[in-house]
């Protein structure tokens, strides 16, 4: 191995009665692209912050540079040279691109005044290592995300960063700019400059690893040089199980009866247009395509958060008039949204009382006071039948996970009993493990009977759950396919093509 | 670069301002006269001062409404002592020991606020309540027209004088040049000091700022400190300009302050707003004012108009916002849809 950077050795670190690290060890070495794997809870959160200082270590060495430490303070790995780049990349929206990125440099100098040349100076050169060029005056909360990433990797840079921490940084990005994201990984390492990149998404660690390292429960499973690691391997290693692809038990689709929902030349300007499908009880049916395609859009339609302009929603045969999602509840419809923290949960009630916040009228007494009693069994039956990981429904629903604060959405849909349910993005930021949960969960309510309309763009995901699956392509539905017919790199070629085929050529 | 600026809240500011001026020009010609500029300009003196001091606070995202009392009680305090001693001398003692007093004062609210962690609008509340309670209860609870006989002339101390017609003579008040003074000092430290940029960084994102180095709290208490003195100097000027000092003078003025600095594009929950911007919308309400008096318009109405522009002001923002999302989404399907 070449030079090393920076070495950890017999990591351990309690919080409480939790042991988040247990007796790790780990190196980084000078321009390399190291990743840290793991799923929510399994210690890398708690390693990036003793590699930066944050977090003393209970026991265990730090080495940076060759230099030994027992104690490291933020301000000794940043001399060290060690950035981390959040994911909200510490940076300041109100301000100027150039002024965010010369900021620190200003301030470590302890300059009193400001020279604005200066600042535009340091800004320019600064975006030039990275071959990017960004408008200087441009105000950062009117950037893209991806551009707000290069404003930090330049920042990161300009502090004579080392070793430059990324955590989960392509969570928001479009595949685009995940690709330009690499180009500039790979153009730090030829300048020397190691990346330790925390994700939990599988495909990109495989595509950017030069040695990936997985942590399970605060231990370290496994570190590899990347050639020859393939996803399933560290889906392994990150689970503890093998989540077995090939012996999914789909439900039979009943195809005689009537179909639960059908969708009939439904059109909103702007948005879809002769928008046809039906779905049977017992059906999966998945819709994907690129943001913007439209599929959102329908989503909401179906659910009476936007109006379609014309055309007709049958349920089980009649048609409806949905104006409201009351209209849609009313039908029996369902609809987990995209951004369950913002969407979907009430972060600071309890679990409890967001599962029962669609029904309840139904847990009130006689003068509208709430059953607590029965509130409670509601709540227990939920938290049982979706297994979410909680001691206690009493707890607010910001103590869960990711994986689990989905169950809790989808609890509290499914405890209205509906018929037809639509998840948009059901595992957006969740990790492998409860990934494969919530899919369990798919097939499970799919064999009760329910028809389910999938949203999504993970193309596994798709594959793994749905019986057929419509590629929407510029507010219009493209293809079917059926899940027999197609693979998943098939599907993948079919929704990027759609991207090129329609490039702003 | 040159059609950004005709995009900017100022560049709104001023042409309502322009606007409004054109229009009651036309129905009240005596509206464009330099007697009619300088009474406003008079008016608008001790509002420009406060509302200096209180935008880098509303930059760094605070509401502050204690101002008011600090430049009652800093005013007055200082006046009945000295008057209390026999002084009969001119208004520098005045301002010396008001603006120690109003720094102090400002201080004290930035120490609870550093300190103990304290919401800076929860602090300026209970100051504000607390300090008028004390001037009425410890110093005295009825106007003093008692000035000492140095002062007596400096309300009518002019720049120049114009005779008029129907106002007599009048003329432009050498306060005027106070308000330049701190208004470009204002400018000159928003912009090109640390600590100035720092004003802006608490705003846009307090974690990010205390992570990036700035002494967060040593920029909140020097903003309390200069909101301090500039409420310290308005409460005296103001006394001298109406020739009387009053224990809960400006007691309803405080969200006419933060009126004008919203006005100018400054932002309830920080990270905006500028000196310009600032200067615009404490003329815009004083014109207003007049406007509504020289068109024969009942005064009432002001508070209404004012309410009125500033709905409208607040929800441009939004309204821009909403306008992106819809044209950003049309234009990435508009291209390929039309079959």
């Amino acid at each position: 191995m070449a030079e090393e950077v920076l070495r950890v050795e017999n990591i351990s670190k309690k919080f409480g009665g939790v042991t988040a690290l247990n007796n790790v060890s780990m190196a980084v070495a000078r321009g390399e692209t190291c990743c840290l794997v793991g799923e929510n809870g399994s210690g890398k959160s708690t390693m990036i912050k003793i590699i930066s200082g944050v977090y003393t270590p209970d026991t265990g060495d730090i080495y940076i540079n060759g230099h030994h430490y027992k104690k490291l303070t933020p301000i000794e790995s940043i001399r060290e040279g060690i950035q981390v780049i959040y994911q909200d990349f510490s940076l300041f929206p109100n301000l100027t691109v150039a002024e965010n990125i010369s900021i620190n440099q200003q301030l470590a100098n302890g300059k009193q005044l400001i020279r604005w040349k200066e600042i535009n100076r340091i800004a320019e050169e600064g975006l030039a290592r990275i071959n990017v060029s960004l408008p200087l005056d441009a105000i950062v909360e009117t950037l893209t995300t991806a551009d707000r990433q290069l404003i930090a990797i330049v920042k990161a840079m300009l502090a004579n960063a080392r070793i430059i921490i990324m955590d989960e940084p392509t969570t928001a990005l479009t595949q685009k700019e995940i690709t330009s994201l690499f180009k500039i990984i790979d153009d730090l390492k030829n300048r020397g400059i190691s990346t330790l990149f925390v994700s939990h998404k599988l495909n990109e660690v495989a595509e950017i690893a030069d040695r990936t390292i997985i942590f399970r429960n605060g231990m370290k499973v496994m570190e590899q040089d990347a050639k020859g690691l393939d996803v399933k391997t560290m889906e392994y290693y990150m689970t503890g199980r093998k989540i077995d692809k090939e012996a999914i038990s789909f439900s039979k689709v009943d195809a005689v009866s009537i179909s639960l929902l059908r969708v009939e030349n439904l059109n909103l300007k702007n948005c879809y247009f002769n928008i046809n499908f039906d779905l049977k009880p017992g059906e999966v049916l998945g819709i994907t395509g690129l943001l913007g395609s439209g599929r959102t859009e329908l989503a909401l339609s179906l659910f009476g958060l936007m109006l379609a302009e014309s055309g007709k929603i049958l349920v089980r045969g009649k048609e409806v008039k949905i104006h409201s999602p009351k209209d849609a509840c009313d039908q029996g419809i369902a609809y987990v949204p995209e951004d369950r923290i913002r969407e979907g949960l009430f972060l600071d009630q309890s679990i409890n009382d967001n599962m029962v916040v669609s029904i309840i009228d139904r847990m009130a007494g006689r003068f509208g006071f709430l059953k607590e009693k029965q509130k409670r069994a509601e709540g227990k039956k939920w938290i049982q039948r979706l297994e979410i990981k909680t001691p206690s429904g009493v707890l607010a629903a910001k103590s869960l996970s990711g994986g689990n604060q989905q169950r809790v959405v989808l609890a509290k849909w499914m405890a209205s009993n509906p018929k037809i349910l639509i998840l948009n993005g059901p595992t957006v930021g969740v990790d492998v493990g409860s990934k494969a949960d919530i899919h369990n969960l798919i097939r499970s309510l799919a064999n009760q009977g329910l028809g389910i309309l999938l949203i999504s763009d993970d193309i596994p995901e798709l594959i793994q759950t749905c019986h057929r699956i419509l590629l929407m392509r510029n507010g219009r539905i493209a293809k079917e396919f059926k899940r027999e017919d197609i693979t998943e790199s098939q599907l993948y070629i079919e929704l990027i093509g759609a991207s090129a085929n329609n490039g702003r050529a | 670069m040159h059609y950004k600026i005709l995009k900017t809240n100022e560049f709104i500011v001023f042409l309502i301002l322009v606007g409004l001026s054109i229009v009651v020009g036309a129905v009240n010609p005596a509206f464009f006269s330099l007697a009619t500029l300088f009474d406003t300009l008079r008016g608008s003196i001790v509002y420009f001062i406060m509302a200096f001091g209180l935008l880098p606070l509303m930059i760094a995202g605070g509401i502050d409404i204690s101002f008011v009392a600090i430049a009652a009680v800093s005013s007055y305090a200082t006046h009945m002592f000295l008057i209390g001693r026999g002084y009969q001398g001119g208004v520098l003692p005045y301002f010396l020991i008001a603006c120690t007093i109003g720094v102090s004062m400002g201080l004290l609210n930035g120490l609870l606020v550093t300190r103990f962690n304290l919401p800076i609008f929860d602090v300026s509340l209970a100051a504000y309540t607390m300090w008028y309670g004390f001037n009425l209860f410890f110093i005295g609870a009825t106007a003093n027209f008692d000035l000492p006989r140095g002062t007596i002339g400096y309300y009518a101390r002019f720049l120049f004088t114009v005779k008029d017609p129907f106002a007599g003579t009048t003329g432009l008040h050498v306060s005027i040049i106070y308000v330049i003074g701190i208004g470009l000092l204002m400018w000159w430290f928003l912009k090109y000091t640390t600590i100035g940029r720092g004003v802006y960084a608490i705003g846009g994102n307090r974690e990010v700022a205390i992570r990036s180095g700035f002494p967060v709290s040593r920029v909140l208490l020097i903003i309390f400190g200069i909101m301090g003195l500039m409420s310290a100097i308005a409460g005296v000027t103001m006394a001298f300009l109406s020739r009387n000092f009053n224990p809960v003078i400006f007691i309803n003025q405080p969200l006419d302050v933060l009126a004008a600095i919203i006005l100018g594009g400054a932002s309830i929950t920080g990270g905006r707003g500028t000196v310009v911007g600032t200067s615009l919308g404490v003329l815009l309400i004083q014109v207003i004012n007049r406007a509504l008096i020289l068109t024969g318009i009942p005064v009432e109405w002001q508070r209404l108009v004012v309410g009125l522009i500033l709905i409208l002001f607040t929800s441009i923002p939004a309204l821009r916002e909403q306008r992106a999302k819809h044209t950003s989404h049309t234009t990435e399907i508009a291209q390929t849809d039309q079959p």
